[in-house]
């Protein structure tokens, strides 16, 4: 079969590639930010404290949390072709347009995390707020913590599972058009926050709670990624198509292939790091391997959720319903 | 109220690309975008070759997945039954050609809103054909109101065997093609 098509648009021809690494990185970031949410609600709700709520990663994983989720809506911004009419997404509600309703959750998930984030400042160091309205405004905040927390813990999985919905409810591209990506983007966004713990913690003992918690979401995310491409694979011509890419030893789909390999390496050398963090003896104090291990498998850890959100977002793109030709 | 459908006989197209031609024209399309194309496929083995030319366009949807996609309500289904956008609220965010199965959309980038085929909606109003179809030189193209039982449109569709483009993307397409390929007898 020989196709000649005159009037094909660059963007869109021979297969579209309207979203690049800003994209990508908004939804990396997004998920981080969702992950870091609900881990520190967990680190600051959990029952007899065995997480010491003056640990860093209580509450500079809390404070890191909408520094994270705005970097990532910066490179959202860079992304959009007509910034001057940005504040068209908060004239109306498209109950149907998964972005318009994430523009209005993102509206209400700043203020949570802003308050989550004064109420876990702890007291002695509120006086680099400066302001004494600020400081007050803590002080307040800090009566509700646990409240707080359990907002923020359910914002956190409400924006981990809006980030795949975000792709996958196009139906015109067959890769994203799955109900397991929403899962998957929130399995990785917990385990990226669990991440993230585990690298801030100073102690011990909340190192190993993370670790704990991480080999858990990573196992599920293994799962997740094997149901993702077994049920493309199961499904219509254009879904088993959607994955080729992941499995073509080609120059054009070098990347792709690449990628899965990747995570076939990342996530259970992140586990089999983290096996050997917890078969070790811990003093109070982490020898320099111990730490180098755990440092190791948490960059795993964010590498691989990046790979994913790059990997799905580009592929994604390719693929496309096969009955038109 | 008027219900605007196109027919396309592919038996008529000659593929002499005038339609893109007169589409770009009329509506001022960047040079290097489209909002019309034509596709020449030809399939079989030589030399029992068939040829089939296939003008694609927006499909201004029922259904449409760019408007459902849409997070501000810029891209609209009209009550004459068309897909528009009003650039004024299109923030660019590309959902909608994300969205679109015909991949019928594009982005004007010295502006930044999506842009597609209006079915010349401009003319339509004056009582004029759009441009593609009022410069087809085969006939090709027809347009008229699904709503008017007499309209050519109408007949076409009452009298021919007719079919959509990725009918299975439940989109309700409103442009109609017949006639796949010529009948040499």
């Amino acid at each position: 079969m020989e196709v000649i098509i005159t009037g094909a648009n660059a963007i869109t021809s021979p297969y579209l590639h309207i979203w690049d690494w800003r994209v990508a990185i908004y939804l990396f970031l997004g998920g981080l930010a969702a992950g870091c949410m609900v881990m520190s609600a967990i680190a600051n709700l959990r029952p007899g404290k065995s997480v010491a709520p003056d640990d860093p990663c209580c509450w500079r994983v809390v404070i890191l949390s909408p520094i994270i989720l705005n970097i990532g809506m910066f490179f959202l911004f860079l992304d959009l072709e007509a910034k001057h009419n940005m504040l068209s997404f908060y004239t109306t509600l498209q109950p149907l347009s998964p972005m318009s309703w994430g523009s209005w959750i993102l509206l209400l998930i700043f203020p949570a995390m802003i308050a989550y984030a004064f109420s876990v400042i702890p007291a002695e160091n509120r006086e680099v707020l400066r302001f004494k309205g600020l400081i007050k405004f803590a002080e307040q905040m800090g009566r509700h913590l646990r409240l707080l927390a359990k907002i923020n813990f359910a914002f956190g999985i409400i924006l981990g599972i809006y980030t795949g919905v975000l792709l996958s409810s196009f139906a015109a591209r067959p890769l994203w058009n799955s109900s397991i990506l929403p899962i998957l983007f929130l399995n990785s966004a917990l385990s990226t926050g669990a991440a993230t713990m585990i690298l801030m913690a100073h102690k011990n003992e909340v190192k190993l709670f993370f670790t704990k918690v991480d080999i858990w979401l990573i196992a599920c995310e293994i799962v997740v990624i094997g149901l993702l491409f077994y049920g493309q694979y199961t499904s219509s011509a254009a879904a088993r198509e959607s994955i080729m890419p992941f499995f073509t030893m080609s120059h054009e789909y070098f990347p792709y292939f690449v990628s899965i390999i990747a995570l076939s390496v990342i996530f259970p050398l992140a586990i089999v790091l983290k096996f050997s963090e917890m078969a070790g003896e811990h003093s109070e104090t982490l020898s320099l391997r111990q730490k180098l291990e755990m440092n190791v498998s948490a960059i795993l850890v964010l590498l691989g959720g990046a790979i994913i959100r790059f990997a799905l977002v580009y592929a994604g793109q390719l693929s496309k319903f096969t009955g038109l030709s | 109220m008027s219900k605007y459908a196109m027919v396309i006989d592919q038996s008529r197209c000659i593929g002499c690309m005038a339609c893109i031609v007169a589409c770009k024209a009329e509506n001022d399309v960047p040079p290097e975008m489209f909002r019309t194309r034509v596709m020449d496929i030809t399939k079989g083995k030589f030399p029992k070759l068939r040829t089939e030319y296939r003008s694609e366009l927006c499909n201004h949807c029922d259904d449409a997945q760019c408007v459902t996609a849409c997070p501000t309500g810029a891209s609209h289904n009209r009550d004459d039954g068309t897909v528009q956008i009003d650039r004024k609220k299109c923030v660019g965010c590309k959902a909608c050609l994300a969205a679109c199965p015909y991949d019928a959309r594009y982005i004007n980038h010295e502006h930044g809103y999506a842009d597609k085929c209006t079915f010349c909606t401009h003319r339509v109003e004056k009582g004029l054909e759009p441009a593609c179809v009022a410069t087809c030189v085969g006939r090709s193209r027809i347009f008229g109101d699904l709503s008017d039982k007499n309209s050519e449109v109408s007949r076409l569709l009452a009298e021919n065997e007719h079919r959509v483009l990725l009918k299975e993307a439940g989109t309700k397409p409103q442009v109609y093609y017949i006639n796949r390929y010529p009948n040499h007898k």
